[in-house]
């Protein structure tokens, strides 16, 4: 008799382990990969550990001739914003910066500067970064 | 034991039902007021419930506009991809459709004569919540087990019956705490929805400083110009692109010349991030006071003033303007609209202290800008600006109250939207100081 009952509080617990899974894992952080386009470009934005400190953003350009790329950002909710790191050409059309972009966790607006034979062009992508 | 379990597996399958009603729908309609070619417009973008799926637009007129044709041009920001139409503004207006291929920032742009709007929204899908799949799959396990145990003759053979027992236990207790424990859950945000803080910590963004100025610099009276709304963040000094719409509008100016004899509720266009921009025509030279509603999202509203001068000499007034007509003020309400004068209780305002205004209006009048009612108050001075709304239904009146905050003269206005135009009643209201003071 023990042993059914501890079968059925065994099936009770994993469904329960499962049900938690699930709802925890629909709440969790993941890497940021954002893609924006503009009139001249579109680049999309990489960070593998979006959190604040330093940080490395890949930017692949995947429309427009881009030979600059500059990143800064905005914590709207707060009035924050942080200084323009210049981002180093890896390869045409992909760009790392690497720097403090987000000092703080919270929703912040990271603007992409690019500049080419094109012209100038200023995008913003959203992005929550978590501890 | 099996029966119990049925009519437990029943009874919550009977209480699960209401459950489902708490899921998120689907993208809820964008409204947004719009002063296009100069008509006094509202954008609707209905929300669409899958992607790729259909985005109805419609615009809807609050005057009389004989084929006002709007070009639409909805792009996604992520990928670029653009679909464009057309839509005429009517009263009741036919929706176009446009097919959206995904979620996520988009922008819809309008253009109607030589002006272009450029409005970012988000289309946003209701994502299918944890909690659903857990009380119908937790359901749906036991009521699989139970019935297969029945018709596999499992009630003969106890270990095998115990098995689909425990089986259906458990499947009915995850669905069991579930719907209990749902309202504890927070809900996914729909899909395409912006990233929102886990914890906020700040009340309400920072203010926005505004630079207004008007294209020319000095109008001239009788001819059309530009009012152009620089809108500032005071932290960080970047263009603030972050209004919400607020009582259906980026943005709500009220222009009015010194004296009050010219008013006009208008609804500027989103040029640029930042840039919102409309066109007037005064017809009168003098000095004209412009207020600027806006709000920015997870803020309250901020209000901001500018004053510009127009030259030249006074035009005879053009053709009766629709959008919102002038007024001399102090007289009685215009024939065309309003039925009777505003009545004030108390009859002479005491500052400081609740006044009750209420006007009597004609059949039909509708919503506009998500109320029945608008009443713009101004200091003679200009140097206080209120809107108040009438919250009810309509009916066959509007009712305001307001406090006046100081003794003194006041400039107003009550606008509502009948079938085909917006009315404007100018009056004048004398407060006078409470004995206290």
């Amino acid at each position: 008799m023990i042993k059914r009952w501890q079968a059925v509080a065994a099936a009770t617990l994993v469904t329960a382990a499962v049900a938690l899974f699930v709802v925890v894992r629909s709440t969790a952080a993941e890497p940021v990969n954002l893609t924006i386009t503009g009139t001249r470009y579109a680049a999309t934005v990489l960070i593998a550990d979006p959190a604040p400190g330093q940080v490395t953003v890949e930017i692949k350009v995947s429309k427009g001739d881009a030979d600059t790329v500059a990143l800064s950002a905005v914590m709207a909710e707060m009035g924050h914003s942080t200084p323009e790191i210049s981002a180093t050409k890896r390869e045409p059309g992909r760009f790392v910066a690497v720097g403090e972009l987000f000092p703080m966790s919270g929703v912040w607006e990271l603007s992409i500067r690019l500049d080419g034979p094109a012209g100038e062009e200023q995008l913003a992508v959203k992005t929550l970064i978590t501890r | 034991m099996i029966r119990v379990l049925c009519l437990a597996a029943a009874l919550v399958l009977a209480m699960a039902a209401p459950a489902a009603a708490h899921s998120v729908t689907a993208g809820a309609d964008l409204r947004i007021a719009q002063t296009i070619a100069g008509a006094e417009v509202t954008v609707v973008v209905k929300g669409t419930t899958r992607v790729p799926g259909p985005l109805r637009i419609g615009v809807i007129a609050y005057q009389p506009v004989s084929g006002l044709p709007i070009g639409l041009e909805v792009r996604s920001v992520e990928d670029g991809h653009t679909v464009t139409g057309t839509v005429q503004a009517a009263a009741n207006p036919q929706y176009t459709q446009l097919q959206v291929e995904r979620t996520g920032p988009h922008e819809l742009k309008l253009s109607a004569g030589n002006e272009t709007a450029v409005i970012p929204f988000r289309v946003l899908v209701a994502r299918g919540s944890a909690g659903d799949f857990l009380i119908y799959g937790g359901l749906f396990v036991a009521a699989l087990l139970l019935v297969g145990g029945l018709l596999s003759g499992a009630p003969a053979r106890p270990g095998r019956a115990m098995a689909m027992a425990a089986g259906a236990a458990a499947g009915v207790t995850v669905a069991a705490m579930v719907i209990v424990f749902e309202s504890q859950i927070p809900a996914p945000p729909p899909e395409g929805a912006a990233p929102t803080p886990t914890t906020s910590t700040a009340g309400g963004r920072p203010y926005v400083q505004a630079r207004m100025e008007t294209l020319p610099a000095r109008p001239e009276a009788g001819e059309e110009f530009t009012l152009r709304v620089d809108l500032i963040d005071g932290s960080t000094g970047r263009s603030v692109d972050d209004l919400t719409a607020h009582h259906e509008a980026l943005a709500h100016v009220v222009v009015t010349s010194e004296d009050g004899r010219y008013f006009r509720h208008v609804h500027p266009l989103r040029t640029a991030p930042g840039h919102l921009e409309v066109r007037l025509t005064a017809d009168r030279p003098g000095r004209y006071l412009a207020h600027a509603e806006i709000e920015r999202e997870d803020s309250g509203g901020q209000l901001v003033a500018a004053d510009f001068t127009v030259g030249g000499t006074a035009k005879a007034s053009r053709k009766a303007d629709t959008v919102s007509r002038s007024g001399q003020t102090g007289e009685p309400a215009t024939p065309a609209g309003p039925t009777g004068t505003p009545r004030l209780q108390p009859a002479v305002p005491v500052a400081g202290r609740p006044t009750t205004i209420e006007l009597g209006t004609p059949a039909g009048v509708r919503t506009w800008l998500g109320m029945t009612g608008h009443l713009l108050i101004r200091s003679q001075d200009g140097r206080f600006f209120g809107h108040v709304h009438e919250m009810g239904a309509p009916r066959s009146r509007v009712r305001f109250t307001f406090s006046f905050p100081e003794p003194g003269r006041y400039l107003a206005w009550v606008q509502y939207a009948t079938a085909d135009r917006i009315v404007t009643a100018p009056f004048t209201v004398n407060v006078t100081a409470s004995e206290a003071q």
